[in-house]
């Protein structure tokens, strides 16, 4: 909803928010808008929603000739938000049912075609003022979707038939001790061969599967461990149904259980990350508005599919809408805000000749752009190529797990095969030598190995979630514990992003009475420079203002206690012949030297001051810097500014070490160049421009309201923009990686007293159930020292 | 013996339809948001 605030339009959510803004606006605490962090509201503008897309979207549903769609829907934020889509949707005639994600904010719609069809559903959604999207989903999140399903059935699976064996191992056990009758004895074998035969060939389909690719590429790995482990138990068992000896389905069973119920949590906290990609694409336009050759000012152009427009022709961009295509400004002016490409909050000014970029927005002014490359020939899609490029290139991590297995499985097979060799030579006999080898095999448990890391790291990511970094991989933890230097970036992430008033200069003026009535000036105004200077003056200290006007992009104008007064750029005050003496524009230069934004106050034909904003820093920053020092890591800044604003900023920040100015591409190259000499680099940003060293650098880490590819780009975000959080999330890294290197030592500590008695062929079943449960139960009891918080 | 067998059986009909049911839930997509789940008990249904 649309208010007049101050002589200006301004844009409300709902009566609530106008309300709360009323209130704050009556007791002078606007600056809440400045101050509020994450999600900032944009112009609020629904993009017109095209039937077509929506209808080519849909697809049978069943039999009853029912049709359904997948819908993607933006400006989801909260479980309301759900609510009340779906409870619109199912009022409407003709829907049948509509259920809508919370986690992915994606929904499916069932609905009669008779009575309704898809654009008409979709517009009901931009009526609630969500903005929908078909909602294609791509094939590699589909495919991620249909692996944990999978794998959920197959632990599912696994859990309820351990169970039934658990209880008749039990009761084999108190057989063992009390007495049992052989028939109920050879009873409960077979009905525990019966129950772990699916375990073995259903849930641990995958391992065995893996072994065999293992076996043709002769690279042994976890899964050869486990297949070996579970297989040799259950095969050994079925040869003692026969002779008469103790069973090991229960092992058979457990070991596939507890791998695969690491396997689930590792796959859980990974995706539970991993939904930005398909947001990103929503940055880019659908529609344009192009206008034919030959044609005049007046009409707004004819609205086409994006990928209709071609490299020359003339687009419109209205007020508030992102721009469709990369290209050239041919008519008009405004501000555009390309955070999105660079982290920097400050819109940029676009007049004729001004380059533009597709997916960034408009500010307040219409803009006539010449097409110089659409779909994969825009700045936006040669960054995601280049994303895509380098994390193809970067080659997955091995985990220490892996390392670790790769040798322990080949020893494993040697001591196995020297138990059997050995008691040949020695003169036993056959079958008893050979069961003595496979008993290795069988104890060599990988249960505690299995459960070591994808555990620790389950825990630890949960722990840093619950602190407000989101972690992408379990290996993201192992990476971060090896970091010894981080890289930080500056616009956005050591600094807010957006302006604070510096400085006022006086001339005509005293400096009190520029600011007062600056701020009154730019009482409703919505840009980032006006909240800088309005936020330094009180409301009750604001003048009145009579006869306001607003002229977009250049600056405002209003007359107070009988005088005229102009506040904007110096372009503005030039067309209105204001003049400025030498030493005025040289102070405003030296000003914009520093990186500041200037804006000029005149009276008249001559000028009555200056201001200037900047960029500051954050205000954890130093602290931020200081607690990195003192734990021993080296700091750098990495920046695109020149070096006499980088060189203020990163003193302000306490960092000595500085780069600048960086080009993306540089920035990565830096990355690169560090990695080269040795040094593990945690690399911390924002924008698109950042993306490309997040991926070279060991472990990237992103700001929360940072931009999609960023986000993409990182292994790790941080919610909510709390720098302190950096050197949280290498304290965690270090503590996670402290607890699987004691969860390995715990289950090698097993196998060390395990394998011997087997070798020696003196293990006795109840001993080796009972030294894998403890050795497993150690490691969950260890892992869960993560939970407490005491990193 | 009998009463074993008959309980043993009765122990593995339940634990299948324990099983079939969260076969169920899984193939009819039970378990694919766990997020909302938390928020919508809260709902009330008119």
């Amino acid at each position: 909803m649309v208010e007049d605030v101050g002589g200006k339009e301004a844009v409300f959510c709902c009566p609530g928010c106008r309300n709360i803004h009323a209130l704050l606006r009556s007791e002078g605490l606007e600056g809440f808008y400045a101050r509020r962090r994450g999600w900032t509201p944009g112009p609020f503008s629904v993009p017109p929603v095209d039937p077509e897309i929506f209808a080519a979207n849909a697809r049978q549903s069943g039999p009853g000739g029912d049709l359904e769609m997948d819908i993607a829907i933006s400006g989801i934020r909260c479980a309301s938000c759900v609510w009340v889509i779906e409870r619109y949707l199912a009022k409407k005639p003709g829907v049948l049912s509509a259920r809508v994600h919370y986690a992915t904010h994606r929904g499916t719609v069932r609905w009669d075609p008779a009575r309704t069809d898809a654009g008409t559903i979709a517009g009901w959604i931009a009526d609630l003022g969500y903005a929908p999207f078909p909602g294609e989903t791509t094939e590699m999140e589909e495919s991620r979707a249909r692996e944990k399903k999978d794998l959920l059935l197959r632990l599912g699976t696994a859990a309820f038939l351990s169970t039934q064996i658990m209880m008749i191992t039990a009761g084999l056990y108190a057989g063992y001790f009390q007495g049992i009758e052989p028939s109920t004895r050879t009873l409960f074998h077979v009905v525990a061969l019966f129950l772990a035969t699916p375990v073995l060939f259903y849930s641990g389909y995958p391992f065995l599967a893996n072994t065999l690719a293992a076996i043709r590429r002769r690279a042994p790995g976890m899964d050869t461990l486990v297949f070996l482990g579970s297989f040799s138990a259950y095969a050994y068992s079925v040869a003692m149904i026969f002779t008469g000896g103790e069973v090991y389905f229960d092992t058979t069973a457990m070991i596939i259980t507890l791998i695969l119920l690491g396997r689930y949590l590792e796959a859980s906290a990974k995706g539970r990350a991993s939904e930005t990609i398909a947001r990103l694409f929503r940055l880019a336009p659908v529609r344009a508005r192009r206008i034919p050759p030959g044609e005049g000012a007046a009409p707004s152009g004819q609205v086409v599919p994006v990928s209709a427009i071609r490299a020359g022709d003339i687009v419109e961009v209205i007020p508030g809408e992102r721009v469709p295509a990369d290209g050239v400004v041919s008519e008009g002016e405004s501000e555009v805000d390309e955070s999105m490409l660079s982290g920097e909050a400050r819109p940029v000014d676009k007049g004729p000749g001004s380059r533009v970029f597709t997916g960034t927005v408009n500010g307040n002014g219409r803009l006539r752009i010449e097409v110089t490359g659409t779909g994969r020939d825009t700045a936006l899609s040669r960054i995601i190529r280049a994303v895509e490029e380098a994390q193809a290139r970067k080659s997955p991590v091995q985990g220490i797990a892996d390392r670790v297995v790769g040798v322990f499985v080949p020893a494993i097979l040697l001591v196995s095969l020297i138990a059997l060799g050995g008691r040949i030579l020695a003169g036993s006999p056959a079958v008893p030598a050979f069961l003595a080898s496979i008993s290795v095999l069988v104890v060599a448990c990988p249960c505690a190995l299995g459960l070591a890391t994808p555990l620790a790291a389950f825990l630890g990511s949960t722990e840093a979630q619950s602190l407000g970094i989101l972690v992408k991989g379990a290996d993201v933890l192992e990476k971060g514990s090896k970091v010894d230097t981080v890289f930080l970036d500056k616009t956005g992430t050591l600094t807010q992003g957006s302006p604070r008033l510096t400085d006022v200069v006086g001339f005509s003026l005293p400096r009190r009475e520029v600011l007062e009535i600056a701020a009154s000036l730019e009482a409703s105004s919505e840009h980032a420079m006006a909240n800088a200077i309005r936020r330094e003056v009180p409301r009750n200290e604001w003048r009145d203002i009579t006869g306001f006007r607003a002229y977009p992009g250049m600056g405002v104008e209003g007359t107070a206690a009988g005088k005229r007064y102009l506040l904007g750029r110096r372009k503005f005050h030039v067309s209105r012949d204001v003049t400025a003496a030498e030493e005025q524009r040289e102070i405003a230069r030296s000003l914009a030297r520093e990186g500041k934004t200037v804006a000029w106050l005149s009276e008249g034909r001559s000028v009555s001051g200056l201001l200037a904003a900047e960029d500051t820093l954050r205000p954890e920053s130093p602290e931020c810097v200081r607690r990195l020092t003192e734990k021993g890591y080296t700091v750098w800044m990495v920046t695109g500014d020149g070096e006499a604003v980088s060189a203020r900023i990163a003193g302000e920040a306490g960092i000595v070490r500085v780069l600048s100015p960086l080009t993306p591409p540089e920035k990565a190259e830096a990355v690169r160049k560090a990695r080269s000499e040795g040094s593990v680099l945690l690399m911390v940003g924002d924008g698109i421009n950042d993306a490309p060293a997040l991926i070279e650098a060991d472990v990237g880490l992103a700001m929360g309201r940072g931009t999609d590819i960023a986000l993409e780009s990182a292994d790790a975000v941080l919610m909510n923009d709390d720098l302190l959080l950096v050197p949280r999330f290498l304290a965690i890294s270090r503590n996670t990686m402290r607890i699987i290197r004691q969860n390995l030592f715990w289950a090698f500590s097993y196998n060390a007293v395990a394998i011997p008695l087997a070798v020696a062929g003196k293990l006795h079943p109840i001993v080796s159930a009972g030294l894998m449960a403890i050795s497993s139960l150690v490691v969950v009891g260890n892992s869960l020292r993560l939970r407490r918080g005491n990193s | 013996m009998w009463t074993t067998i008959l309980l043993l059986f009765l122990s593995i009909v339940l634990g299948l339809g324990a099983w079939l049911l969260f076969v169920w839930a899984v193939k009819s997509d039970q378990f694919d948001d766990p997020e909302g789940v938390k928020h919508r008990i809260l709902d009330d249904d008119e």
